[in-house]
């Protein structure tokens, strides 16, 4: 159990890095998104009025280019007559999402295919958009949301898109997990005592290892939890999809049932309808989950068949008060408004799945909390590297003798992935800030920051490592903490030239908490930096002091290789 | 060349064990859910409340069978319940759904 926990920890703990750390940023994702899009710093607003503000804006959208481009030639049938022209695709679908803690609304139109191959399946093609709430203004979309487009998806699936391989790795490095939490409390009975031990004073191979034993304790519960509710969430789309391939049939023949037994009509009539005020359906909606004593805002809110006589307007309530993603979907027909029917009271199991789901997703408003988040997904990121660190310890003083390269490699890609990936992030902020706003192909610029940052670090590590292979340490560590306090002072620093949204305003003078948290955040990530390259730089005198006696006294070296 | 053959050899249980975890263990994984949503779906449990309830529970089977292919000695026996037991388990899932729709 010890080889599977060094070996597969080892291996997958880089993936697990990636993580923890982009996991820890994902809790405020949106608050980084304001920061790196100053145009959308206002306060969140509640769902606005569909009628007014959100349909107008929906009707101007045209079916996206590059969705139509790959997707209308495999939906549609060319046997049955020519392929409709982009922009006279039938709307079939409007959407609009919010949360509370976002400003701008993500909305779309779902347009449907003509003459498709599957007319059962559902065939749509998409133009997502990013509207102001308050005016219904369509945001440019060339923007990247740096906090939830570009961390949280690195976060499940490390921004390898290809055959979904990202989201196959990060399962597998989440299994790992669930096997290394396992594996370490076996290896490690005195579990309790090690609660308690941390001897920071002691050689750095002890002191990493007290480290590493006691954040994976302390943790523990956090750590099991959020690798195992990770891999259900993607289950059924991703890891396990049974229901859709072997058990499909009975999939669909269950979906026929609950269709009849929902009174929703799962397809169009083909007949045009008329639309009925959405607004007065939200109303009845609110209402009617005030009378369930759960009275909430809109979060979601979507209309099925667009135009159609058996078109209905599904909505569902915020769920930013509670854990578990509770929708409490109430259905419409869009031509009278009439309740069509409310989601039946869940049952035990779903409720089990959805507290679950929604204690990782985090949509809620509980701030103490979200703050807990991070500081578990750190405690993560810090029982993994020290893991490596520990790894890098007990084996470099062997492999200096026995000439191997092996603890050099390890000992780089753990700066790569501890100072390193803390630099990318922060680059790419700074590249944000440095770009002007309107630059064609800024998303672009800052993607590639991010990534060569990234890479140079790892250049950085690997040609300075040479004193890990004669046993000493790599004074990348040192380096880099260095380099992670200049950007980060940076980063604030750009942010008040270039919106003037210094500190004292942001915190005192006109509050946006946002904005304010995420320079707060980096100068706290610049002391710790510049806390640790102090001590790096103590410890290395240290130890090439001592390195220097055992030159002069060769006795005495043999017996600490022993001890190690 | 004996003591390079021995340890050639080792290192191909090693690679034949790591697979039987992985793969085996996934291929057992899929046929345990596979079968006891069939088997959940056809004893009048709900369809999607069974595949909530199997999905959360396969990640432990998982995690369990995981960890028995590094403990359990024999790797031949791992292969043959891993992967056997999955192909089984798959078949028996698929014969209970084509006994429903039918």
């Amino acid at each position: 159990m010890t080889w599977v926990h060094t070996w597969f920890g080892l291996v997958l703990g880089f993936v697990l890095m990636v993580c923890f750390f982009f996991g820890s940023l994902s809790v405020f994702d949106r608050e980084i998104d304001r920061w790196a899009i100053p145009e959308t710093r206002f306060d969140a607003q509640p769902m606005p009025s569909f009628d007014k503000v959100l349909l107008p804006a929906l009707q101007q959208l045209e079916p996206d280019e590059v969705d139509y481009a790959t997707n209308m030639p495999r939906l549609h049938d060319p046997a049955k007559g020519e392929m409709t022209p982009r922009t006279e695709l039938p709307v079939d679908e409007y959407w609009a999402y919010v949360t509370h803690r976002d400003p701008v609304l993500a909305a779309g139109v779902g347009y449907g295919v003509p003459l498709a191959k599957n007319p059962e399946d559902h065939n749509h093609i998409h133009k997502n958009v990013t509207l102001d709430p308050r005016t219904g203004a369509v945001l440019p979309d060339d923007k990247l949301k740096i906090g939830s487009d570009w961390f949280y998806p690195m976060h499940y699936s490390l921004q390898l898109k290809w055959k979904n391989l990202g989201i196959w790795i990060v399962g597998l490095a989440a299994l790992m997990m669930l096997a290394a939490l396992v594996t370490g409390v076996i290896m490690h009975r005195k579990v309790f005592r090690e609660f308690f031990t941390f001897r920071p004073w002691k050689r750095t191979q002890r002191a990493s290892l007290d480290l590493h034993n006691l954040t994976g304790v302390v943790a523990l519960p956090f750590h099991f939890f959020f690798a195992f509710t990770g891999l259900v969430i993607f289950a059924s789309f991703y890891f396990l999809p049974v229901t859709s391939t072997i058990l499909d049939p009975l999939h669909k023949q269950h979906e026929i049932h609950e269709a009849a037994s929902t009174g929703l009509p799962h397809d169009a009539a083909g007949m045009p309808g008329a639309m009925g005020s959405v607004d007065a359906m939200v109303d009845e909606a609110k209402r009617r989950w005030a009378a369930r004593d759960m009275a909430g805002e809109v979060g979601f809110l979507v209309m099925h068949h667009v135009g159609d006589a058996n078109s209905y307007v599904s909505i569902y309530r915020a769920g930013s008060d509670r854990v578990a993603l509770v929708g409490e979907g109430i259905h419409f027909k869009t031509s009278t408004g009439e309740v069509l029917s409310e989601d039946p009271p869940r049952t035990p199991v779903s409720e089990v799945n959805e507290f679950l789901t929604g204690l990782h997703l985090q949509h809620f408003e509980h701030w103490f909390l979200r703050w807990l988040y991070v500081l578990g997904g750190l405690l993560g990121a810090v029982c993994i590297a020290t893991g490596f660190i520990f790894f890098v310890e007990k084996r470099k003083s062997q492999h200096a003798k026995s000439g191997s390269n092996g603890s050099r490699v390890v000992d780089s890609l753990a700066v790569t992935t501890v100072t390193g990936m803390v630099m990318a992030a922060l680059g790419m902020l700074v590249v944000n800030r440095i770009l002007p706003a309107d630059m064609l192909g800024k998303a672009d610029w800052e993607k590639a920051a991010f990534w060569t940052v990234w890479a140079l670090s790892f250049v950085h590590a690997y040609v300075r490592s040479a004193p890990v292979a004669q046993g000493l340490f790599n004074p990348a560590w040192r380096e880099q903490c260095w380099g992670v306090v200049v950007l980060s002072i940076s980063a604030v620093l750009l942010n008040w030239a270039t919106t003037g949204d210094h500190l004292v305003k942001t915190i005192f003078t006109d509050t946006y908490w946002p904005v304010a948290g995420v320079d707060l955040s980096l100068l706290a990530c610049a002391i710790v930096s510049a806390w640790a390259a102090l001590k790096l730089a103590r410890r290395e005198r240290g130890v090439s002091v001592s390195q220097k006696k055992t030159e002069k006294q060769p006795d005495s070296e043999a017996g600490g290789v022993a001890h190690a | 060349m004996n003591h390079a053959s021995s340890r050639l050899s080792t290192q191909s249980v090693l690679v034949a064990r790591i697979a039987a975890a992985l793969l085996g263990g996934y291929a057992f994984t899929w046929g345990f859910a596979s079968l006891s949503i069939a088997g959940l779906a056809a004893l009048g449990v709900d369809f999607h409340e069974a595949e909530t309830g199997v999905l959360m529970l396969a990640f432990l089977v998982f995690l369990c069978v995981f960890l028995w292919s590094f403990a359990h000695r024999s790797v031949a026996m791992l292969w043959a319940v891993l992967g056997g037991g999955g192909a089984a388990m798959t078949l028996a899932a698929w014969a209970i759904q084509q006994n429903m729709l039918s």
